[in-house]
This record gives structure tokens, C-alpha cells and sequence, in this order.
């Protein structure tokens, strides 16, 4: 990757005419990021940053944000995806945001994700910006998304989204590792999802935008995964294929699809999956493709707003094909053979697949028109016809007055075209004096047009943008009819179904370095945040006074591991619980219920006559500021910020019983141990 | 504490690339370090922004942190050394 100091290219060459000194508010500094503008081919993100910010300086809000779009689009995919020139473009873009024209929609967009999705949340405003859409976004915390949308409770429900992003990888669909019957085994999970589909629609008039899975590079079968339908390579394959289908389909009425399969396949699977960062921070995209992904989720959410861009604007000359038409001749330009020539016939098919899925093309060309319709009528080689563009500007005027009058003719604004041209000097004069239209930046060897042009995401067509307020009324009308079936569930029904086991053990040598690591870093459910060292643990192992449970929970997704810990001290009758957290893994599913139920019965069978409980608010935990009170104790007292509970004994306790619970030896075997001989001075043998 | 552990990063060499990350990616643009600095000294450097931290200075040097390195490490002069070593 190059890097350029933002006034590093500082140059003496004039830059292009069209560009210079035709704006107010032209500073040197802007004069400077434009020179290194036109230094490559194609804008690096770095230098569109530098310029955007030099706007933002010279008082050009508008300009800014459109350099700092224009930095998105530079550092989006390939080898210049750069996840901090989305962070530079991001704060940019908001620094200017309050002084922008509204944007023509708004959105409430929430980011329901299973791992963590905080940058690509981060992201989604500046991403859906630049497709025009104006959002405000709510995230849910990491593998919560069915609670969030099940439970009438949540954040989200608050939060009343208008369109609800399913940020899924392939950890969260679950198929088995083998099926005898695979296609009854997808077809059941695909149930799963259609259900949230449904959840989204009916709850909240909700559009969808579902992340397609990736399927993972590594695949033990090897080649033979392809020929094996029971292995779940291949079911995840079928799943990912069929979900699309669903989607399409009455059943994905208001779903659109982001194919992660493709982008990532695009980019190279071990690139968008960091087994590190997957390991280290919960990341399923890796940080350089979480912009590529916000940008095409922007582009299927600008396609529910119908915000899609309409018509594709063409250079001819180097651009449809190779060399100057003038010069050449009708015969003699480059399309058709050898390798330049079968470049630019790719091009054109490509482009004429664009035609096919609804994008008008347009024709902007410094030609004579009776030339240009020389080329395209005596060339045989050419793939587009003249009857393939709906408007042909040919001539010698300036493009930008050709393009504004194209939007013209066509009816249809400017902030609908798309404008590709080789030439950067005529690509920045329309930037310049359009801002609206958006430009295509090709490179210079035209075997890399078509991916330049795929590359572009927001010609995304989705069938549904042409009734928004009657798609939403709809659902709203059918909500009804949804809850009574109720095919969604309830919460409860939810998480009995996810067949939860909890193993409770006492701290030992084989959780002590667990227990040690979630006291030090968990954060939200954690009542005291008091962070226990791993001395301190082991110290707490063998001293009788203390009482633990360690839980392992288990559903039929995974084996979640150790993500619950609770530490209580014997403190004559009273047994004080010292530190009691879960990990955000499994918050939300009944475990600390079920936790406090053993904890009490732990008290009972140590004899003692009352528990007690500290709350120790801190920057994060607020989550558990109301549990002690939901569990029934009562508010002893006050301790600067901290609150004392007390709960008398012997209680009675029902949990939710959504957890099945095997409470392992050292808890049990404390019940032999007479409690009046549990002093802090006496020392009992443990043995493990 | 040495002098050289208090002396601040800057220059056009791996240390001015290094100081460049950490400012754009924490958006504090005179924000200042040294070999002594770690993420408590540093506002905004929670967990999150250590991350994004890490992963934007590989893609900048095109190296890798070890997974020790990823998740823990000392103060900032360990990772200008790191890099020094790797990319210097």
C-alpha cells in the first residue's frame, strides 16, 4: 500500500483546465489535492481524502462530503481496500454531515449481527450516505439477533427499525456436520430464517437485508465436499443458494440479499475471513472488507429507498472501444480482436448486460455524430447498437452541459446517472460541475473496465422500490394475521429451542485461567466488575470460605465453553456474592436465573440464612443494574454509588427452567461439610 | 524512564507511518506518542479502537502482530520496535 501525506504531491503542473479556478472557495490547498488528483488514473482513496478535507477548510461542505464519498469508493475492494480511509472519509463526512442538503431518504437501520459488528455499524451511515439514503443506526450486541427480535422488551422494539440488517457469518446457521437427509436438513433451517423475515415484516413494517453466508475455505472433504449432499459444506452451499431463491419469492417480499458468498469470493476468502482477528476479536469480516460490505449493503438499502442509479453515461474513444474514431476510422478502431480489441468487447458485453437488468444507457462523445454512427452501423464487430442507447450525444461541446442535457432528455435527474469515461481530466470536469452524477474511474488497460464497472454497487436494482409507502402499509395490514399464527414464537419458545445445557462447576485447575480472563474483561453483565488477578482465583480455590460456580453452557449451535462465573464469600451466616458475570455470549438466555437457583440452594446447603449482593455500577453494566431487584432481594443499602441486597432464607425460587442444569461435584460435596466449621481460619483439604 | 522512552514518534520513516495510523484511526489529529505511551494514557484507546488500531497498522506495513501481540502487549514502544524490525 502507498501512502500519501496528504500535501505530499505537491506539484508546480498545472492542473487540468476544466478543473481549476472554476469553483468559489478554491484555496491552494484545494488546488494541491486536486493536482494529486489527477496524478493516476485512478484517484487514490488518500488523495480524495486529502481533498475532501481541503474543502471542508475552504468552507465547501458539499464538495467535501462528495470527495470524501469519492475516497469510499477508492478504498472499497482490491488491493486498496483500506479500512482507515473509510475511518478518515467517516469523520470527514460527519463533520459536514449538519450542513449537507437532507438527503432524499431517511432510515432507521439496525445491524442485527452474529459476531462482532460494531465497525461495519460504524460504517453504515457514511456508506448509505453515499447511496443516498440518510440513516440512523441501532446495533445489538453480538449473536443476540433472534432475542433482539423476538423479545418485546428489546433495545430494538425501542428502536423501531425501518429496515433490519441480518449480519450473519456461518457460525450462525445451523446445519449439522453430516445429514442423512440434507435437503430436508436445509430446508429446516431456511424455515428458521424466513421465520425472522417474517418477524422483521410483521413487527416493525420492517425491510429486510439479509447477509448471505460465506462458505468457509477449509474444507476437510476436500473436493469430494461437492460430491457429498450429507456434509455440511455442501448443505451450506445449498443453503446459501436457496436462501437467494427464497428471496426472491413471496416469501422474501421486502428481503434483499447481500451475496457475501460473491464479494468474498471477489476478494479472496482468507481475506475476508482473518482467522486472527476471528479469534481474537469476534471478527467474522475481516476490518479491510468490513467497507466493501457496508457499501453494498448501502446499495441494497439505496435500492429498497429506490435510490438506485438509473442510466449509465459511455465515452466512446477508449472507452468502448480502443483508440480515436476520427483518426481510425470505422474499421480501424480497436473491438473485437486481439487482446486490447477483446477487452473492449468484454466491456461491451457487460454493459449490455447492465441493459439487460433496466440501466439506460447513454452515449457521451467528442466525435462528429455521423461518424459515431458509422462505427456502430459499419463495424461488425461492435456488440452494442445504436438501438441499445436510448440518448447519443456526440459533438464538440463540454461533457458536463452533454450529460446535464442527456438527464434532460431522459427526464430524469442528474443524482440518476452513472458517468464513465477513460479520460480523468473530462471525469473530474463532470465531478466538478455535477456533482450529483456519479463517475466511474476506469484504469488505464482495458481488460480491467469490467471489474471497474462491477466494482460499482449502486446500479443495484431490487423488483420491490417501486410502492415503498404501500409495501409498508401492506405489511402493517398483514401484521395482524401474522400474530395470531405466530409462526415466529415467543422468546421462551425460542430459547427452549435451543435445547440449553449449563454445567456448574467449582473453580478448579482446569477453569482457573478462564475464570481469571472473563473476570478481567467482561464488561456488561458483570455486577461488581471487580477484577479478581489469577492469584487471587487460585487463592479463592483453596480457601473454604469461598463458594463458586464456574458454567459451561451448551446449545445445539455450539459449545459455548465457560461464559458464566459467580464468587461468593461465606461470611458468617451470610453468604455475600463477590462477582457474579456472564459473557455477552450468552446474555439474554435465562442462564443467571438459573445461576442465582443454584446459588441459593449452594446457601441453603451451607446453612446460611441470608445471601447478599453488591451492584458497582460502572461505565457498561448498567444491564444488570435492575437484577438483584428482579430476583427478589431487597435494597439493604448504599454504598457511594453501590447497592447492598439482601435476600432472607430459606426462599422460594422458580426459574425459567429454558436451561437444563447439572450442578457438578464441589458445590454438592460442600453440603457434607458441617457449616459451622467453615471459618476463615480452618483450612479444609480440597482435593480435585 | 529513559529519555528515549519519553521522547515523542514523528518523522516521514515508520514512526511518523505509525503515529499517522494511530491518528486516523482514533481521530485525533495532534495526538502525540511515545515508547512509554499505552492504552491507558491514550483517550479512546478502549478494546474496539485497539483493534482497529492493529489491523490498520498491518495493512499500512504489511505485517503481522503475533496473536500475543494482537490481543496484549506492553506500550507503544514494543510495537515500534516490531515494526521497525519488520518494516524499518
Amino acid at each position: 500500500m502507498t501512502v500519501e501525506e496528504p500535501n505530499a504531491s505537491r506539484t508546480d503542473d498545472t492542473t487540468d483546465g476544466t478543473t481549476d479556478g472554476t469553483t468559489d472557495g478554491t484555496t491552494d490547498e484545494v488546488r494541491e489535492a486536486l493536482a494529486a488528483i489527477g496524478a493516476t488514473a485512478v484517484p487514490t482513496s488518500r488523495a480524495c481524502l486529502a481533498l475532501a478535507k481541503a474543502h471542508r477548510s475552504a468552507g465547501s461542505p458539499r464538495r467535501s462530503a462528495q470527495w470524501a464519498f469519492a475516497a469510499t469508493d477508492a478504498a472499497t475492494s482490491g488491493a486498496g481496500a483500506d479500512f482507515a480511509a473509510w475511518l478518515g472519509a467517516d469523520r470527514v463526512w460527519r463533520s459536514v454531515r449538519e450542513q449537507l442538503p437532507p438527503a432524499p431518504r431517511t432510515a432507521r437501520v439496525a445491524v442485527l449481527g452474529s459476531y462482532t459488528t460494531t465497525q461495519f455499524t460504524q460504517l453504515l451511515p457514511l456508506a448509505c450516505a453515499r447511496a443516498g439514503v440518510d440513516v440512523e443506526v441501532y446495533e445489538c450486541g453480538y449473536g443476540l439477533f433472534r432475542a433482539e427480535l423476538l423479545d418485546p422488551t428489546s433495545g430494538l422494539h425501542t428502536f423501531a427499525p425501518d429496515v433490519i440488517v441480518l449480519a450473519v457469518d456461518e457460525s450462525a446457521v445451523d446445519l449439522p456436520a453430516r445429514s442423512d437427509d440434507p435437503e430436508a436438513s436445509v430446508e429446516a433451517e431456511l424455515a428458521r430464517w424466513t421465520s425472522l423475515w417474517d418477524t422483521a415484516r410483521s413487527r416493525f413494517g420492517a425491510r429486510v437485508v439479509q447477509h448471505d453466508v460465506v462458505v468457509p475455505a477449509d474444507v476437510a472433504l476436500g473436493h469430494l465436499a461437492d460430491q457429498t449432499p450429507g456434509s455440511r459444506h455442501w448443505m451450506l452451499r445449498r443453503f446459501s443458494e436457496r436462501l437467494g431463491e427464497l428471496a426472491g419469492t413471496a416469501a422474501g417480499q421486502g428481503v434483499g440479499i447481500v451475496d457475501c458468498e460473491r464479494l468474498a469470493s471477489t476478494v479472496g476468502k482468507r481475506t475476508w475471513i482473518d482467522a486472527r482477528y476471528v479469534h481474537a476479536a469476534k471478527q467474522a469480516v475481516a476490518l479491510g472488507c468490513v467497507p466493501l460490505l457496508a457499501q453494498h449493503t448501502a446499495a441494497v438499502i439505496g435500492a429498497q429507498y429506490g435510490r438506485s442509479r438509473k442510466c449509465l453515461v459511455l465515452d466512446l474513444d477508449n472507452t468502448l472501444w480502443g483508440g480515436i474514431l476520427g483518426e481510425l476510422g470505422p474499421h480501424g478502431i480497436e473491438i473485437g480482436h486481439g487482446a486490447r480489441g477483446e477487452a473492449f468487447t468484454a466491456f461491451q458485453r457487460y454493459v449490455l448486460d447492465l441493459k439487460e437488468k433496466g440501466v439506460v444507457l447513454a452515449i457521451c462523445s467528442k466525435n462528429d455524430e455521423a461518424h459515431v454512427r458509422e462505427a456502430f452501423e459499419q463495424n461488425p464487430e461492435m456488440l452494442l447498437s445504436l438501438d441499445d442507447v436510448a440518448v447519443l450525444e456526440a459533438g464538440w461541446g463540454d461533457k458536463p452541459t452533454a450529460v446535464r442535457s442527456i438527464a434532460r432528455t431522459l427526464g430524469i435527474g442528474e443524482d440518476s446517472l452513472v458517468f464513465v469515461d477513460d479520460n480523468p481530466a473530462e471525469r473530474e470536469a463532470v465531478r466538478e460541475l455535477l456533482p450529483d452524477v456519479d463517475v466511474v474511474a476506469l484504469p488505464r488497460e482495458p481488460a480491467g473496465y469490467v471489474a471497474a464497472l462491477a466494482d460499482y454497487p449502486f446500479f443495484e436494482t431490487e423488483a420491490l422500490t417501486a410502492e415503498d409507502a404501500a409495501r409498508t402499509a401492506q405489511y402493517k395490514a398483514r401484521a395482524q394475521a401474522v400474530e395470531v399464527r405466530e409462526n415466529a414464537g415467543t422468546l421462551e419458545e425460542y430459547l427452549a429451542s435451543l435445547d440449553m445445557h449449563a454445567e456448574v462447576a467449582d473453580l478448579g485447575p482446569d477453569n482457573l485461567a478462564r475464570v481469571a480472563q472473563l473476570l478481567g474483561k467482561t464488561n456488561q453483565f458483570n455486577l461488581t466488575t471487580r477484577r479478581h488477578s489469577l492469584a487471587d482465583v487460585e487463592a479463592m480455590a483453596q480457601d473454604p470460605a469461598w463458594t463458586a460456580q464456574v458454567v459451561r453452557v451448551r446449545d445445539r449451535f455450539a459449545d459455548h465453553g465457560v461464559v458464566g462465573v459467580l464468587l461468593a464469600r461465606r461470611d458468617g451466616d451470610v453468604l455475600d456474592v463477590d462477582s457474579w458475570l456472564l459473557s455477552c455470549r450468552v446474555i439474554g438466555r435465562t442462564v443467571e436465573d438459573e445461576m442465582f437457583g443454584v446459588l441459593v440452594r449452594t446457601a441453603d446447603s451451607l446453612g446460611c440464612t441470608s445471601l447478599r449482593g453488591t451492584h458497582v455500577p460502572s461505565a457498561k453494566n448498567s444491564q444488570v443494574a435492575g437484577l438483584y431487584e428482579r430476583l427478589g432481594f431487597e435494597q439493604g443499602g448504599r454504598d457511594g454509588s453501590s447497592t447492598v441486597w439482601t435476600l432472607e432464607l430459606p426462599a422460594a425460587v422458580s426459574t425459567p427452567g429454558l436451561v437444563q442444569v447439572e450442578v457438578a461435584r464441589r458445590v454438592i460435596d460442600l453440603r457434607d461439610v458441617p457449616s459451622a466449621r467453615l471459618d476463615d481460619e480452618q483450612k479444609v483439604e480440597v482435593s480435585w | 524512564m529513559s529519555e528515549q522512552s519519553n521522547r515523542t514518534l514523528g518523522g516521514d520513516g515508520v514512526e511518523g507511518r505509525m503515529l499517522q495510523v494511530f491518528r486516523e484511526v482514533l481521530a485525533v489529529d495532534d495526538l502525540q506518542l511515545s515508547d512509554a505511551s499505552t492504552a491507558a494514557d491514550v483517550p479512546g484507546w478502549d478494546s474496539l479502537a485497539h483493534i482497529n488500531i492493529m489491523y490498520s497498522l498491518e495493512a499500512e506495513f504489511d505485517v503481522q502482530f503475533s496473536d500475543e501481540q494482537l490481543t496484549s502487549f506492553q506500550d507503544v514502544g514494543e510495537l515500534r520496535r516490531f515494526l521497525v524490525e519488520q518494516a524499518g
